[in-house]
């Protein structure tokens, strides 16, 4: 922080104060974001604060699958042209954007916001798994697809889920594991290199 | 300072991670040379990163580590050993993260300790082998004994008269068990049947892979299991923060995974 109030005016303190709060930036970037405001046009700063209002006023979770939207049910649970026997459980909101990027899949989704990290003390009541459970019940699923990331927590939050919905009959499946495009064989890891092998398909 | 080499190998088990930034993260390490301590792996979390998958929380890895001005960074890193049973299974891998957490929280930074790490080894290897759960008890009561909380199992802890052939009570404050005469002033404690005595005595008489072969009836493994876990409860002045979740996984039904008919996915 400058000097400690004093020279500074107060409105750009506060506006420094706020950009510091923000992940991943240190007091001398919010000096120079809050610097970088003051310079630019007041129509950007204007455009960029009904932003921030917005985007909290406006967005809200889906109260079917928990991803972030305008409108609820957001626009996947509404569209009827999905199939709805099959659900696709992710992390993050972010991981719909990329599943839909890829595109080839046309079934729900469900966001758990978040995986389990028992050393984290993050446990089964901290994600939405509830709410995964009650869309099971009507008995409509058939199928439910773990999207969760291939690292210790996903794998552990997709057997998880796995073991608490088999009694309800519910085919579960999991994200296909092996090398990424790009990827260097010598710098791969056994375990992830023993599931490509295991999963290879006939050219 | 300056004759320092900047860089140093070791090998450890990745206990926990802890992302930072856009791609950062840390990772906490418990290495037999270097003891317990946190480097920063950068751009880990790219799908192209060479470290990704030898970074892996339960994973023992050789690393190359260069020093760093607040925290070292990784350099390099090759997997020894996976655990892939260990990862594949949700049982297994909750009883090797509270065994992560345990060491965690009992070791202090940078204070090696080799028969803590080749406990730890052990235990991994067992549930990678898929031992029973009560191998753990083997771990935590091992695991006490080295962080110097020992708790007494042949002589009354109070007294140290001899124990007769009964029931007795575990007192975690009082540090291990006491006699009958004593129990008034003990404290707060349980009591412990005859059988699970012995299986408790047998801890210190057996390897963790002699002690995963004995045969333990359910009634008898959650006794002991809560009996140790007391233990640990007091030694570390708190509840581990995966206890709660063993609890949750052990609730959840067991029934055999349903198997998928389609071959281009991989049922769990």
């Amino acid at each position: 922080m400058p000097d400690g109030g004093g020279s500074t005016p107060e409105p750009i303190t506060r506006l420094i104060e706020a950009f510091h709060k923000l992940p991943g930036v240190g007091p001398k970037s919010a000096q120079r974001l809050a610097y970088h405001i003051l310079r630019a046009p007041e129509q950007d700063a204007r455009n960029l604060a009904a932003a921030l209002v917005e985007v909290k006023q406006r967005i809200m979770f889906c109260s079917v699958c928990l991803n972030i939207t305008e409108s609820d049910p957001c626009s996947y649970c509404q569209d009827p042209r999905r199939d709805r026997s099959i659900i696709c459980v992710v992390e993050q909101p972010l991981d719909i954007m990329a599943l839909e990027r890829a595109g080839g899949f046309r079934g729900l989704y469900h966001v758990l916001h978040g995986v389990l990290n028992p050393m984290d003390g993050i446990g089964p009541e901290d994600i939405h798994i509830r709410e995964l459970l009650t869309r099971l019940q009507s008995g409509e699923v058939k199928e439910v697809i773990m999207a969760t990331n291939p690292s210790l927590e996903g794998e552990a939050t997709s057997m998880y889920i796995q073991r608490l919905i088999g009694p309800a009959g519910v085919k579960v499946t999991r994200l296909a594991r092996g090398l990424p495009s790009g990827a260097d064989l010598e710098y791969t890891d056994d375990v992830t290199l023993a599931r490509a092998l295991e999963g290879r398909q006939e050219l | 300072m300056s004759d320092r080499p900047r860089v140093y190998t070791t090998e450890g088990v990745i206990l926990r991670r802890r992302n930072i930034g856009e791609a950062d993260s840390i990772f906490t390490v418990f290495s037999p040379t270097e003891g317990k301590f946190d480097a920063v792996a950068r751009g880990v979390r790219k799908a192209r990163s060479h470290m990704r998958g030898h970074l892996e929380p339960l994973t023992r890895s050789k690393l190359l580590i260069a020093h760093g001005r607040t925290l070292d960074v990784f350099t390099q890193a090759e997997t020894i050993s996976g655990y892939r049973a260990i990862r594949e299974d949700l049982d297994a891998c909750t009883f090797a993260l509270y065994c992560a957490e345990l060491i965690d929280r009992f070791s202090a930074d940078r204070e090696p300790h080799q028969d803590v790490y080749s406990l730890l080894l052990d235990v991994l290897d067992a549930l990678d082998a898929k031992a029973p759960p009560h191998a753990v008890r083997h771990f935590e009561l091992s695991l006490l004994s080295f962080m110097g909380y020992e708790p007494q199992f042949d002589a009354c802890a109070l007294c140290g008269a001899r124990l007769a052939e009964e029931d007795v009570l575990l007192s975690a404050s009082a540090g291990g068990f006491v006699c009958h005469d004593c129990r008034s002033r003990a404290g707060a404690g349980r009591v412990i049947s005859v059988r699970a005595i012995k299986v408790l005595r047998y801890t210190r008489a057996s390897s963790l892979a002699q002690f995963a072969a004995l045969k333990l009836d359910e009634q008898l493994g959650r006794e002991v299991q809560s009996a140790v876990a007391e233990l640990i409860r007091y030694a570390l002045d708190r509840e581990p923060l995966s206890g709660k979740y063993l609890d949750q996984v052990a609730r959840l039904p067991r029934l055999a995974p349903p198997v998928s008919d389609r071959d281009d996915v991989q049922s769990l």
